[in-house]
Parts: C-alpha cells; structure tokens; sequence
C-alpha cells in the first residue's frame, strides 16, 4: 500500500478522509507520536486504522486507557491473575454508577445530605466515633443533666410548695367555718330545746352537726395531703443525693481523661511521619509477593 | 433566733428551709448560702444563732467553713449542724474534730432535723 504526499500530509493536519468523526479524535494522538519519527509502516498502520473504524476504537481504547494495558500486564503475572478478572468487570460498573452519582449530588445541600447519612451510618455501624461536638462530649453532657435537674427539681419544689400554701388557706378557711359552724350548733341546740315543736330548729341543729362532720373530712384529708407532699419533698433529697453521684462520675472521667492525656501526650518536637498503607503481614489481598514484585518490575522494564 | 442555711444544691435549701418552718420559724428567721464563701460574708455581715451547713460545696466546702468559722470571727460559738451525703465513719469523726455540733446524713427525715436541731438549741 501507498499513499500519496497530500494523503499523508492530510492525515497529519487532521483531516478526515473516511468522513468519520472518530478519525478526527484520533489524529492529535498521531500528531504526538508523528514528530519527525514515522516511519513508512506506521503512516500505512494509521492510514488503514482511518479507512476501518473498529481499528480506530481499538487505537483509542489503546491511548485513552493506558491502564488497561498495566492491568493485562498484572493479569499475564501469576498469582495476581485471580484477583484481576473480577476487577475487570467491575470497573465498567463503577464507571457506570459514577456518573449517576454525580449527577444526582450537582448541589451542596444535595451533597452534605449524602455525605451526613453516610457518616451516620457509619458511627451507627461503630466504625467511625461519635463526632466531638458539645452533645457528645459525656461531662458536658452529664453536667448539663445535672444542672437541668436542679432546675427542674426546684419547678417541682415550687408546684409542691404551691399545693402546701394551698392547703394551708383551706385549713384556714375551714377553721373558720367551724368556728360559725359550732355558733350554728349552739344556737340551733337551745332554740330547738326551746321551741321543741319547731321542727326548722331542730333540722338546722342536725344539718349544722353533718356540716361539721364533713369539714373534718375535709381537714383529715388536707392532713393526709399534707403528710404526703411533706413526704415528696423529703423524696427530692434524693435529686441532690443524685446530682453529687453524677459529679462523681464526672470527677473520675476528668481524672481519666487527664490521665491519657498524660499517658499519650508528645513533645511536639517530632515531625508528623508518613505511614505505610500496605504492610508484609496485613489482610490484604493486593499486597505483592516477591516473585510478584519481581515479574512486574520486569515487565515495566521491557 | 436566726439560722443559716449552707448548700449548694437550692432543692436542698428549700427542702431545710420547709422543715425549718415547719418548727414554727417563719421565712424572715433564715437566710441561705450556696457555698463556703457566700456563708462567710453572710457572717461577717450579720449575726446567726444556728448554721446548717453541707459539705461538698464548690468555693470553699463545709469543713472549710466549720474551722473558719471556730477559728475566726465573731461565730465562733455559734452551733452547727453539718447536713451532708457523706455517711463515713471518718468522714463523722473529721467533722466532729472541725467542731460541728452534731451530724446529719442525707437523706434525712424531717424528724431527725426537728430532733437535732432542738437538741442543739436547748443547750
């Protein structure tokens, strides 16, 4: 086969000959490695890959994805050859679902959604830790309780102390209906001792006695009441006796707290050092054997 | 009379101040102090007849005051009663040694505050 000066030079400034957009890709990778070095087998070589358009996929395939001949390196090298078939097949997934993604995190909030339910499913699994913030630090925490109940206690103490002061005009009140209820009495006595046949007199006298009756219901019960919100504020001792169990627990994680931070502590002269990700002896399945290590350098260095 | 109420805890404070009045004392008859040092200025400023004091208190503690107090000041024989959850043997005796009249475990009943604190006021 041969072609002419013009075919070639029109080849070189990128024009298509075949009429197919994919020649045009493919000409700036011809450019790159037509500097002055081709020789008359490769200008034929890309003039054929021009006319079919499956050897122009091929040669794009070749330049885009360099990698793919790294991969079917590794893929020839035994013991690496297992692990490389499913790869393979993976990839074109990956490289299917990423754009999906993509298109669907284009905004921050979108983005921050995502990555925030991502981390919380991570610390609900217990890989990553509780983020340090306020709400998660434990004596800000149980400092907060404490303080919270006290405040709390003290609104229980005032409805208390309400229902007491309560209780107390009642018994108030009730001692002074007993007062005129006892007048009641008497006089309703001595009018139906007086005028027996009266029967107003003596059913008022009566009905001044039920009257008394039920007012010392009234006051057994506000006693009793009583008794027991004496009680309940006697039982909200036990919120302080709580609340210092709490600064307990509090003391011992400052302590301990101080104390690893004794323990780990450094003296800040030590540059930070770089750390190996792939260590002889980790579960790992892409770590290299030294034969591995050996093929490949070999066959980068062909 | 006068009393002083110590603690740091205001439920606390109440909770005395209830049983308090409930001896016939009436809300006029008692001030209160949430620490050592509020106790203090509270003395140094007025007269007290009783002084009902906690232990564990942020500022200065109950002991501290106690020996201020018996060391220092015109209070010195004033009669303490020190209300307080520590319930150790040791803990009695140290306030004992500090001079506190007599010593109330939390938690407490309204009786035993009424008993201890006619104890302390007859002598």
């Amino acid at each position: 086969m041969s072609m002419s000066q013009e075919e070639i030079e029109a080849l070189m400034n990128g024009i298509d000959l075949g009429g197919d957009d994919d020649t045009q890709e493919s000409t700036p990778v011809v450019e790159e490695d037509s500097q002055g070095t081709l020789s008359a087998d490769d200008i034929e070589s890309l003039i054929n890959q021009t006319k079919n358009e499956e050897v122009v996929e091929a040669t794009n395939s070749n330049s885009e994805v360099s990698d793919d001949d790294i991969e079917a390196m590794l893929a020839s090298i035994g013991g690496i050859t297992d692990n490389t078939p499913p790869k393979v097949e993976e990839k074109p997934k990956a490289a299917e679902s990423k754009p999906k993604k993509e298109i669907i995190v284009d905004n921050d909030e979108e983005i921050e959604k995502l990555a925030s339910s991502w981390a919380s499913k991570k610390v609900e699994e217990g890989i990553f830790p509780y983020p340090v913030t306020k709400d998660h630090k434990p004596i800000n925490q149980l400092s907060e309780v404490a303080n919270d109940s006290e405040e709390k206690a003290s609104k229980i103490f005032d409805v208390l102390s309400f229902i007491l002061d309560e209780n107390n005009v009642i018994q108030q009140e009730s001692k002074k209906i007993d007062e005129f209820l006892n007048k009641q009495i008497a006089l309703m006595q001595a009018l139906s001792a007086k005028f027996p046949n009266i029967g107003v007199f003596q059913a008022n006298h009566q009905s001044a006695v039920a009257l008394k009756d039920s007012i010392k219901v009234i006051k057994s019960k506000v006693d009793a009441e009583n008794m027991q919100l004496f009680e309940a504020m006697e039982l909200m001792q036990f919120h302080d006796i709580n609340r210092q169990k709490i600064e307990r627990v509090m003391a011992v994680i400052r302590k301990l707290s101080g104390y690893l931070n004794n323990l780990f502590e450094d003296d800040g002269s030590h540059k930070e050092v770089a750390v190996a990700k792939h260590i002889h002896g980790d579960a790992n399945s892409d770590l290299v054997g030294g034969d591995d290590l050996e093929a490949l350098i070999a066959e980068f260095n062909k | 009379m006068k009393i002083l109420i110590v603690d740091d805890s205001s439920t606390m404070r109440r909770i005395i101040g209830n049983v308090v009045m409930q001896l016939g004392f009436s809300k006029s008859d008692f001030d209160e102090a949430e620490d050592g040092l509020k106790a203090w200025k509270l003395l140094s400023e007025g007269q007290y007849d009783l002084v009902l004091t906690d232990w564990n208190m942020p500022n200065m503690n109950g002991l501290e005051l106690v020996q201020k107090i018996r060391a220092e000041g015109s209070h010195t024989k004033v009669p303490i009663i020190m209300i307080t959850t520590e319930g150790g043997k040791a803990e009695v005796v140290t306030a004992l040694k500090a001079g506190v009249n007599n010593y109330i475990v939390k938690p407490f009943s309204a009786e035993v505050l009424k008993e201890k604190l006619d104890g302390v006021m007859k002598k």
